[in-house]
């Protein structure tokens, strides 16, 4: 690839180019724990899952059959509940893990093998056709049982690009339903993932399913190169849980989807929050303030030309409604605020003030900020204002 | 491993932390913190940062002067709106060079300020002038470029050029452009421009560094990152995917000392009372701890399975975790750590053992837990024996 010839078209209306039906398959509950350090409760597994079909998730990767015991019994608990979406289980190339997921009474699995030379010879110690004969042996025996089947090409980004398409025909021929391709340790950018992605669509001819990491911070943004490029499954984490720096994260492909390509999804996105956050407890890793899409952080407005504007109307630095994804907006007086912040608190508050108090107030408020080396509560703003009214003189500042 | 081709282009940094990363709402540093941190930039080698925003007040500006009396290599500036009193400001802070900024989009101009686009021309030329005058080098930026017609955009950068901008700076203020799109736009700015053209990307839809990426490859000669991508909101394109990322996918070494990015990360997420999650990109504690059995034994084998730089090289640790998910070469290597062989029947044993430990505590295991599970298993084993 040539940085010089991209493979996209350029002058395109981006959104033509997505497939006219794009679902997502949710692997918060396998890879999301597979994460170093999380578990999940049983309980809590089956309550995300709740959770995810309820917002409209298409297929819930619920888990990993063959580790046996406690994880089996999760993942048929959350098969019997009857949830309006598919629920798959992950397995090694293996017949015998297949037989666990059967047990499970899946509808779908995943069959996952490293096809790139790096991890065939120093992790798996095979041979390329080794792996092609493990694929084709458990896809068949997984299809026996009707069984829906992805086919995962483990490290595809590092793989030999013909050898990828042959894996890819072969797991047709075998009869999987669609291929997964993974950028196991995240080194794609979009323009690669896209060249990629698009040929071995067409060449193999089978869907393809997108599964991105994040660890230089494309991950969601290569799953979006990767839909551009005609996949129509993406995989895809809850707060991007995931191992190491984690997945595209669920949150941000919908909106940006929506908000950056205009093609609506049909999940309920004003439950983001609450869903982010069961997971986040449930994972014991909260969500930063500033994450993306759901942070607490996202609609609070500090500095005066933001706030200003906001104020003025929401569409200036608003591309979606804090509503939109469970959010609230907020506004708070620090050291980067002004008159507009400050008007805005006292009307919250129904409070009057002079025009000519303002800069004073303002003043005052932001030497306070600076000083304790944060936003200040409205408790602090309202002390300063009403201190000013009642003394007519700024105390802090005499 | 080489996927990606390679960018040839100078490409020069200007961290923002100081500036649009204390612009984030609740955070503010103290003076000695951004002194601190300009040093620490200043040691691992990035050229150019803001300092400050210096018409917020004298404060601001005693701040701004520290910085620039350091006496650092690196370049301070400092942020303008584009008025004379921002100038005149900065001007007095003994700053080398001022951002001048003036949003450029309509919804900006029209729904905002109630102004023509000639206004936001007016305003950053007078500012401009000032700023000549000051002797001060200066970039002029469009703010919320994403968002504005490209004919006016090319409009404004083509005024700064013929004022003697040094550098013209494109802000994807609220984080809406996608790989593809903004390539396309900064390829068309570059075929019409000569000046460099700095990115400067927010994360809203976690697209920040993508989208700097795709801006480079496209073009572009400068990015303004900030520590852990600190900014308003979802914040900026951070300067450690940023670095690694050029280095490890790109084959461009910017010269920056990585080996101490935890070390700055951790100072300024503590300066902006924000922790780091464990799970950060490139400087989370978590990105080298591995627990899956599949993944521990390919990492055992051979790193480069599933690491693409080493730990070392960004200041971290490799770290093998014991958990619900860990397979017996994991347990066989950590007991190996403690210097206790196991056979591989012992090793299946406490691996039993240890798994449903984690599930019981929904967590992954401490080192002491996992010697408690073996004396446990020690214990059992010589009761056994003594039965038998």
């Amino acid at each position: 690839m040539s940085a010089e010839t991209p493979p996209i078209p350029l002058e395109a209306n981006w959104r033509e180019l997505l497939p006219a039906r794009i679902l997502i398959d949710d692997t918060t509950l396998r890879d999301g724990e597979q994460t170093a350090g999380v578990v999940f409760a049983n309980d809590e597994k089956v309550h995300i899952a709740r959770l995810l079909a309820g917002i409209g998730v298409d297929q819930i990767e619920a888990g990993i059959p063959a580790m046996g015991g406690d994880e089996k019994k999760a993942i048929s608990e959350i098969v019997q509940l009857g949830l309006p979406a598919s629920i798959l289980a992950w397995n090694r190339a293996v017949v015998n893990d297949v037989k666990e997921s059967i047990e499970c009474g899946v509808d779908a699995v995943a069959i996952s093998i490293s096809i790139s030379d790096i991890h065939i010879q120093h992790k798996l110690r095979k041979s390329r056709q080794w792996v092609l004969d493990s694929v084709k042996e458990s896809t068949e025996y997984a299809k026996s049982y009707g069984l829906y089947v992805s086919v995962n090409a483990e490290d595809a980004s590092r793989a030999d690009m013909s050898y990828l398409i042959q894996f890819a025909q072969v797991a047709k021929a075998a009869g999987a339903d669609r291929v997964r391709f993974c950028d196991t340790v995240g080194v794609l950018d979009p323009f690669a993932t896209y060249e990629r992605v698009k040929k071995v669509r067409e060449e193999a001819d089978i869907d393809i399913e997108m599964h991105t990491h994040n660890d230089f911070g494309m991950a969601t943004a290569n799953a979006i190169a990767g839909v551009l490029a005609g996949a129509k499954y993406v995989n895809t984490t809850v707060n991007g849980l995931g191992e190491r720096a984690g997945n595209a994260v669920l949150e941000e492909f919908v909106m940006a989807l929506k908000y950056i390509f205009g093609y609506e999804m049909d999940i309920k996105t004003a439950r983001f929050r609450e869903l982010c956050e069961y997971v986040a407890n449930a994972s014991n890793r909260p969500i930063p303030t500033w994450k993306p899409i759901t942070g607490s952080n996202l609609f609070v407005y500090e500095s005066e030309g933001r706030a200003g504007g906001v104020i003025h109307d929401p569409t200036t630095y608003e591309i979606f409604a804090p509503g939109d994804v469970g959010l609230l907006r907020r506004f708070v007086f620090g050291k980067y605020s002004g008159p507009s912040v400050l008007r805005q608190k006292l009307r919250q508050y129904g409070r009057d003030i002079d025009e000519d108090q303002i800069p004073e107030l303002v003043a005052t408020l932001r030497e306070k900020s600076i000083a304790l080396k944060r936003a200040l509560f409205d408790e602090e703003v309202l002390q300063e204002y009403e201190d000013l009214r009642r003394l007519g003189v700024n105390i802090w500042r005499s | 491993m080489e996927i990606l081709e390679s960018l040839q282009q100078d490409i020069r940094l200007v961290d923002t932390t100081l500036r649009d990363g204390e612009q984030t709402a609740g955070v503010v540093f103290a003076r000695h913190e951004k002194v601190r941190i300009a040093s620490l930039l200043d040691e691992i080698g990035v050229p150019a940062l803001e300092a400050g925003y210096p018409v917020l007040g004298e404060q601001e500006q005693e701040c701004v002067r520290a910085v620039a009396e350091l006496g650092l290599n690196l370049q301070v500036g400092a942020f303008c709106r584009a008025r004379i009193e921002d100038v005149e400001a900065a001007a007095r802070c003994g700053v080398s060079f001022v951002v001048i900024s003036i949003s450029t989009s309509d919804i900006h101009l029209q729904r905002q300020f109630g102004k023509p686009r000639e206004w936001a021309l007016e305003c950053m030329s007078s500012a401009v002038e000032r700023a000549k005058e000051a002797g001060l080098e200066f970039t002029v930026s469009a703010e919320d470029a994403s968002r504005t017609d490209m004919g006016f955009l090319k409009q404004y950068y083509g005024l700064a050029t013929e004022l003697g901008a040094k550098r013209l700076r494109y802000c994807d203020t609220l984080g809406v452009d996608h790989p593809f799109g903004i390539y396309s736009r900064i390829r068309d700015l570059k075929s019409s421009l000569s000046l460099p053209i700095e990115l400067h990307l927010h994360n809203d839809f976690g697209m920040a560094t993508a989208n700097v990426m795709s801006g480079l490859r496209a073009g572009a000669e400068g990015v303004a990152v900030s520590i852990a991508g600190l900014g308003e909101r979802t914040g900026n394109s951070s300067l450690e995917e940023v670095v690694m990322g050029l280095k490890y996918l790109y084959g461009r070494d910017l010269g920056i000392d990585t080996t101490r990015f935890r070390e700055i990360v951790e100072y300024a997420s503590v300066a902006a009372a924000r922790a780091v999650p464990v799970w950060k990109t490139i400087v989370g504690t978590n990105v080298f701890a591995h627990e899956s059995g599949i993944h521990v034994d390919g990492v055992l084998k051979d790193p480069k399975n599933y690491e693409v730089f080493s730990p070392e090289e960004v200041g971290l640790e490799r770290q093998l975790v014991v958990g619900k998910h860990s397979g017996s070469h994991t347990i066989y290597y950590k007991f190996k750590e403690f210097g206790i062989e196991l056979s591989q029947e012992d090793a299946s044993a406490i691996l039993a053992m240890a798994r449903e430990m984690a599930v019981d505590l929904k967590r992954a295991l401490f080192d002491k837990e996992l010697m408690y599970i073996y004396r446990d298993y020690e214990k059992k084993k010589a009761q056994k024996q003594r039965l038998e």
